[in-house]
């Protein structure tokens, strides 16, 4: 039972978060008239577990030091992937490999990665269940008052959905940690950080350190 | 139908009232405006590289006697085309800040490079002589004998300054984007799109039509009130500058519609915020009589994104497409239904008006499943009379052949 569930939500985080090869060769319709939808959703199946397999083996060898064994960093500063948006990780590897966004830590994993292992590791973290570091630390319920307050006048629901669970090239937030989501604010507000575009660094504008770490502490404590 | 539009479009400013009534809200400049509950939100970009048997060449559908084949591809997010005299063909990319060169190997094969990357958004794209232009927002780099240097190539003249364009913090992260071409008059032509989704705005600084002199000297306004226009030409008899422009978003599915316009006389004011043809904003309209400003050439249907325009100059065509309009229409997401996602004619009269619009290259959208295969971006004649049309969620670039 507990294992067909977890098989049921890979599947589903797969089918839904990889768009690169399945989505497109359905699209195509010259393509799909020749086969039947079974054996596309068959054959779309069979690739997205294929692309899970590779990026899984990857994500062991280049990821899981900094990014932990399961997609939930234990490192400070560090971002959990588990359950992000496939795209999202595709699209900030891209960025970084490309030198649009410069983290040292990262421009070495990145550098010459190719699309298609870019996309198997985009495939692994979506597939896993996100939650919270092991090193959570207990909820401070002023501060996580104080944080949710905010999250309706900064319009964060408008592109991370109203469940802050992130969608195609936008990513998840709640669970994730603390001083990560701290320190990602405040360099979008310094403007010290791009992302594909603009559009956080205006969603963080003006706020002040107090107000951007009662935000962090909110959605690091949501789960 | 011009009712229903109406209530629609006053419903949606009705719904969408209160966002303005905030004080300056965050909210991403896509979004402003977005009535409680909507979804919509544009597609996402893709950013890798489609494996060449999943390019969707095999959908695209187009009038008899045409055929399609996939001229070049793995450039994710291709845009514009630029061709060198030697032949070299030059795209233009967004988020991934890319530049391509292809190249034709003498089989007809393409070879593609990345020629330059790490740039912000470079997606207007011109030559002049030898020397290809790049507008990265307001960056403009000129690379000189860049053909000759396609594996290394040079360090560019940065020319930022002398063209002084707004930067992308000025723009708001709103229209920031380029699109570029070369005069008749040996000028480069380009846009500077709206600072917003729509707003009161400064009209002599944004959503302009704007031509310099290639050292960035001498800038002249060609079109004012121009929301935002990411595609145009010049005509090849009257010389006359057209251009591709988006309408606002947020204000129904069919209004207002994305335009083409035609530039009779430096400077024209097409009425941005205020109209949009005899559209009256709904917000914005400010008393002003639409009968004022220049009407739009055509009407090109609601949020269809009507991006890279060029007239047909070649003769492998049929003789009643010599002179026409070809249009990529990349597809809308702020409508209700999907729209666009194919190229279409404008076909011009004597007089050089638009006489009816045709769709030309379709097969892209699927309207039972609402998905699409591929967005129309750029189309460009080549010398050969053949006609290449970019396609950015691919990136890939289609040729398009006619034989009887």
């Amino acid at each position: 039972m507990r294992l067909a569930g977890l098989l049921a939500a890979a599947l589903f985080a797969a089918a839904v978060a990889l768009p690169a090869a399945a989505q497109d060769a359905a699209r195509g319709a010259a393509i799909s008239a020749e086969r039947s939808g079974a054996a596309i959703s068959a054959e779309r199946r069979g690739a997205a577990i294929s692309a899970e397999r590779r990026g899984a083996a990857m994500a062991a060898e280049r990821c899981a030091a900094c990014h932990g064994e399961n997609g939930r960093s234990a490192m400070e500063g560090t971002p959990s992937l588990a359950g992000q948006p496939a795209l999202f990780v595709t699209t900030q590897m891209i960025l970084f490999r490309e030198g649009l966004r410069q983290v040292p830590a990262m421009t070495a994993v990145a550098e010459g990665m190719a699309d298609g292992t870019i996309e198997d590791l985009a495939a692994h973290f979506a597939s896993l269940p996100p939650g919270p570091p092991e090193d959570r630390r207990p909820r401070d319920e002023a501060l996580f008052a104080a944080g949710q307050a905010l999250i309706g006048p900064r319009n964060c629901a408008v592109c991370h959905l109203p469940t802050l669970t992130g969608r195609e090239q936008v990513p998840r937030l709640i669970g994730q940690r603390e001083d990560f989501l701290e320190r990602t604010m405040i360099e979008y507000r310094d403007g010290l950080r791009v992302g594909a575009d603009s559009q956080m660094n205006g969603a963080v504008v003006g706020l002040t350190d107090a107000q951007i770490a009662a935000l962090a502490h909110y959605l690091s404590q949501r789960d | 139908m011009t009712m229903k539009r109406l209530v629609f479009g006053l419903v949606a400013a009705l719904t969408a009232a209160p966002a303005y009534a905030q004080a300056p809200a965050p909210v991403p400049g896509w979004a402003v405006g977005r009535p409680e509950g909507s979804t919509l939100a544009p597609h996402a970009a893709r950013m890798t590289v489609t494996p060449l048997d999943q390019v969707p060449v095999g959908s695209i559908r187009l009038p008899p006697g045409f055929q399609a084949e996939v001229f070049a591809h793995g450039m994710p997010g291709v845009r514009a085309i630029a061709e060198g005299p030697n032949g070299t063909l030059f795209a233009g990319t967004r988020a991934i800040g890319r530049v391509y060169a292809i190249s034709r190997n003498p089989d007809g094969t393409t070879r593609t490079r990345t020629l330059l990357q790490g740039l912000p958004q470079p997606s207007g794209l011109v030559m002049v002589g030898n020397s290809l232009f790049v507008f990265a927002v307001n960056r403009v780099l000129r690379y000189d004998n860049i053909e000759a240097n396609l594996d290394n190539p040079p360090a560019p003249v940065d020319l930022t300054a002398a063209f002084a364009l707004p930067t992308e913090q000025e723009h708001g992260g709103n229209h920031h984007w380029k699109f570029a071409t070369l005069g008749p008059d040996g000028r480069i032509y380009t846009n500077v799109g709206v600072n917003c989704n729509v707003c009161e705005t400064d009209r002599d600084k944004f959503a302009l039509l704007v031509s310099f002199n290639p050292d960035g000297s001498d800038r002249r306004i060609e079109a004012r009130g121009v929301r935002n226009s990411v595609g145009m030409a010049h005509h090849p008899v009257t010389r006359e500058l057209w251009a591709t422009n988006h309408g606002r978003d947020w204000a129904g599915d069919d209004a207002p519609q994305d335009t083409l316009l035609r530039v009779r006389r430096s400077g024209e004011d097409f009425g941005f915020p205020f109209c949009l043809g005899d559209w009256r904003d709904p917000q914005y309209n400010a008393g002003r009589n639409c009968s004022e400003f220049a009407q739009p050439a055509a009407l090109l249907g609601g949020h269809t994104a009507v991006l890279g325009m060029r007239f047909y100059t070649g003769t492998m065509f049929p003789e009643q497409y010599r002179n026409m309009a070809f249009i990529a229409r990349r597809g809308s997401w702020n409508r209700s239904r999907l729209a666009g996602f194919d190229v279409v004619v404008a076909h011009l009269d004597a007089q050089g008006n638009v006489a009816r619009v045709e769709e030309f290259l379709t097969g892209f959208r699927n309207d039972t499943a609402q998905t699409f295969a591929d967005r129309p971006v750029e189309v460009h004649v080549l010398r050969d009379g053949s006609m290449l049309v970019s396609g950015e969620q691919m990136g890939a670039i289609y040729r398009i052949t006619y034989r009887q």
